[in-house]
C-alpha cells in the first residue's frame, strides 16, 4: 500500500528558484530547514503508518485464534491504524495539491 | 470460552454451580415426605459445596467442590399404624429436613444466581461499547 | 485484495464462529430431547496452528458431541453454558467483522487519494 505520487515529488524535479523539496541528499545541501523536515516527517509517518497497521493486524489474528486476552486493546490498534492511514493521506492530497498550485504558477 | 470476554465466563461458572444448588435443594423439598421402614436409612438432604475454581492461581470462577449428604440416616420416628411400612409399634421414618432451612437455601441460591445474571448483562454492556470504539 | 494473512484468518474465524452460532441455536433448541448431546464447534486451535504454518486457509473447523455428564432423559445440554455461548460467540463475530471493517477502510483510504 504505498502512497506513490509522493515518490515523483521526492525525484527531484526542480522548482524553478525555490530549493527542491524531494530526496533527502539535496535537501540536506540547502540552508532552508522546511523541506528537510517536510521529508522527514513524511518518511516517519509511512513507518507509523505501517507499525500501526501491522500491530493491528497481529491483534486481528491474535483475535481470531482466541489468544486475544482484552477486546479494546485491538480496537484501539484498529483505530489507530485507520487515523495514522488517513492523516498521511490527508499529507499526501494536501503535498500534491501545493505541488500543483505551483506547477500552474510555472505555466 | 471466556478469555477474551472473560467476565461472561466467570459468571456462567456462578450460573452452573446455583442452578445446581437451586436443584439441590428442590430435590430435598421434594423428598421431605418419602416414609421408610424404621430400620431403614432416611432420605438424606443433599449440600453443595462450592469451591473456588483455583484460588490466587489466575484460573477463575467458582466450582462445585462436591455434594455433600447430611449424614442424618436416622431421620424421624413417626407413629403411623396405617402406613404399610410401619413396623411392630407402628413407627415409619421420616427425613429429618427442616422446610424453613432449605426454603432459606433457596432464596440464597436464587439471589446468587439472579446476581451472576446481572454481571452477565453488564459485562455484555461493556465490550458492546468496547466493540463500539470509533464507530460514528 | 483482502487475501493476506490476516484477512484469510479473520474470514475463516467468522466461518468457525458462524458454524458455533448454529450448532448452539440447535443445542438450545434441542434441550429437552431425549438422547441429545450437546454439540461443540471448535476450530481455534487448528486456525492458530494454520497461522504459525503460513495458510490459515488450511484450518479444519469440527463439530463434534460434547460428553459431558448427561441427565436422567440422556440429555446433556446445559442451559447456562449454551446462553454465554451464543452472546460470547456474538461478540465474537461483531469484533471480527470490525477487524475487515478496519481492513477494508484502510485500503478504501489509501486507494481515495
Amino acid at each position: 500500500m504505498t502512497i506513490g505520487p509522493i515518490e515523483a515529488v521526492g525525484a527531484g524535479s526542480p522548482i524553478g528558484g525555490l530549493s527542491p523539496i524531494g530526496g533527502l541528499e539535496a535537501t540536506e545541501s540547502t540552508t532552508s530547514t522546511n523541506g528537510a523536515d517536510f521529508a522527514a516527517m513524511l518518511a516517519g509517518g509511512l513507518q507509523k503508518v505501517e507499525a500501526a497497521q501491522d500491530r493491528a493486524d497481529n491483534l486481528a489474528v491474535q483475535a481470531a485464534t482466541g489468544q486475544l486476552a482484552d477486546v479494546h486493546e485491538y480496537m484501539i490498534a484498529a483505530n489507530e491504524a485507520q487515523l495514522t492511514t488517513q492523516l498521511t493521506a490527508a499529507v499526501r492530497n494536501k503535498a500534491i495539491e501545493a505541488f500543483n498550485e505551483i506547477m500552474r504558477l510555472q505555466a | 470460552m471466556s478469555g477474551l470476554f472473560g467476565a461472561l465466563g466467570i459468571a456462567g461458572t456462578g450460573l452452573t454451580v446455583y442452578r445446581k444448588w437451586l436443584d439441590a435443594v428442590s430435590d430435598n423439598i421434594a423428598n421431605m415426605n418419602d416414609a421408610v421402614a424404621t430400620n431403614a436409612d432416611a432420605f438424606q438432604a443433599r449440600y453443595i459445596v462450592a469451591r473456588a475454581a483455583d484460588y490466587g492461581s489466575g484460573t477463575e470462577g467458582v466450582q462445585v467442590g462436591g455434594a455433600v449428604l447430611s449424614g442424618k440416616t436416622d431421620g424421624r420416628i413417626v407413629n403411623e399404624p396405617t402406613n404399610p411400612l410401619a413396623d411392630e409399634d407402628g413407627n415409619v421414618k421420616y427425613p429429618d429436613i427442616d422446610l424453613g432451612d432449605q426454603m432459606s437455601q433457596l432464596i440464597m441460591a436464587q439471589r446468587a444466581y439472579q446476581a451472576n445474571l446481572a454481571v452477565v448483562d453488564r459485562a455484555k454492556d461493556a465490550y458492546q461499547s468496547a466493540l463500539q470504539l470509533g464507530k460514528g | 485484495m483482502l487475501d493476506d494473512i490476516t484477512s484469510v484468518t479473520v474470514k475463516t474465524a467468522l466461518t468457525g464462529l458462524a458454524m458455533r452460532q448454529r450448532v448452539t441455536a440447535d443445542n438450545i433448541a434441542n434441550i429437552e430431547t431425549p438422547g441429545f448431546l450437546a454439540g461443540r464447534v471448535s476450530f481455534e486451535n487448528s486456525l492458530r496452528t494454520a497461522v504459525e504454518n503460513g495458510s490459515p486457509a488450511a484450518t479444519s473447523i469440527s463439530n463434534d458431541r460434547s460428553l459431558e455428564p448427561t441427565r436422567l432423559n440422556g440429555n446433556n445440554v446445559n442451559l447456562d453454558h449454551e446462553t454465554l455461548t451464543h452472546l460470547d460467540t456474538n461478540m465474537r463475530y461483531q469484533l471480527m467483522l470490525r477487524a475487515v471493517d478496519t481492513k477494508i477502510s484502510l485500503l478504501r483510504t489509501a486507494i481515495g487519494g
